[in-house]
């Protein structure tokens, strides 16, 4: 489990995260949800080691940030993670030998999955086949948690599809996920736990089929509950 | 080969919790015929990547299902349909009183006629009108 325990974060005076709360459990679908500058890819960074936070406490699998951390744990930003003239065949080598954790019989499967061509470069790449990409190196690593910026945004319908079927299909397993959004059409039946943020804040959190079960609401209903007020 | 397909051309309602529209769904094909008593069913991996739902919904829709007595699962082998015709009988009734009562909630404030709305409902049933709503 992900523990963020009343983290803050301040760059300068300007508080990013306030008093942040939520868990991300494993073998779940955590969905962090908010507009643009609410502190969704901070929280994520932070998770991940990436930023120090200024007050609060994060716990992986109940422990503190440690260096093994790294091997628990991918996170995937919403850019490209390669550099532009490799092709896609020379990422996935990369990987191979750079990771221990590689788990080279999954990335073939999510290659074929997203029916990517090994050919192309990365500069080349649409931001629908980056996505694809950056989910197949994120999710090949055998790691307990994967953490992902924005795989949803900005990118056509069919590779939206194709990413959102990869949630559904065992290539996920048993892994803990936590995804960044803005855009939760079409996607809101696949999460199982919504966390709305708001000014560093968090909103609202809850299961979605609770929601359903006991309110008879969508995830877009409690999102214009809250951020309406 | 036996499992059956899934057309999985289901439009997720957000307001109904996804599992409750899966069992809906195997009910609806139960109460049709279209599967069978003792017929295998896809595993619960299988069923959320082909109706394209989170693994744990198809896992708890299963586990609602095995306690109704809908489907059953022997150890290591793939779950199937139940063979109990009392609950598949009741399948079936359970779908068309719902069906009926969602009928007659939204007929019964227009005030027709028993007389007119059944030669009505006579009349449409087997042609294309007034079949299927949201």
């Amino acid at each position: 489990m992900i523990e963020v325990m009343e983290v803050t974060k301040k760059y300068g005076r300007k508080k990013v995260l306030d008093s942040l709360s939520f868990t991300a459990e494993k073998g779940e679908i955590t969905c962090l949800i908010g507009v643009n500058g609410t502190g969704k890819t901070t929280t994520l960074k932070a998770i991940a080691g990436l930023v120090p936070v200024s007050k609060g406490k994060i716990l992986i699998d109940g422990e503190p940030y440690n260096k093994h951390i790294y091997e628990k744990l991918a996170f995937i930003p919403d850019a490209p993670i390669m550099l532009p003239r490799m092709k896609i065949k020379d990422v996935i080598l990369f990987m191979r030998d750079f990771y221990p954790d590689w788990n080279a019989l999954r990335a073939k499967d999510l290659f074929h999955f997203f029916k990517l061509n090994e050919n192309d470069r990365i500069g080349d790449l649409s931001k629908g086949n980056m996505a694809k990409v950056n989910l197949l190196l994120g999710l090949s690593l055998d790691v307990d948690y994967v953490l992902m910026d924005e795989p949803f945004s900005g990118i056509d319908i069919f590779s939206r599809e194709q990413i959102a079927d990869v949630f559904a299909s065992g290539l996920v397993e048993n892994r803990g996920v936590l995804i960044t959004t803005h855009e939760i059409n079409d996607i809101e039946h696949l999460l199982d736990k919504a966390v709305l943020l708001g000014d560093g804040k968090v909103l609202r959190k809850f299961y979605t089929e609770d929601i359903r079960s006991s309110e008879g609401k969508s995830v877009v209903d409690i999102m214009r509950e809250v951020y309406r007020q | 080969m036996g499992a059956i397909q899934i057309i999985a051309e289901i439009k997720w309602n957000n307001r109904d919790p996804v599992y409750i529209q899966v069992i809906r769904y195997f009910k609806t094909r139960i109460a049709s015929g279209s599967l069978e008593a003792g017929q295998e069913i896809p595993s619960r991996r299988e069923l959320a990547a082909m109706l394209k739902i989170n693994p744990n919904t198809a896992q708890r829709a299963y586990k609602e299902m095995e306690e109704q007595g809908l489907i059953h699962t022997e150890r290591n082998l793939p779950s199937r349909i139940t063979t109990d015709r009392d609950v598949l009988a009741g399948v079936r009734e359970e779908l068309i009183q719902s069906a009926l009562a969602d009928f007659l909630d939204s007929i019964r404030p227009m005030d027709i006629p028993l007389e007119e709305l059944l030669e009505l409902v006579k009349r449409q049933y087997r042609g294309k009108g007034g079949a299927g709503h949201d």
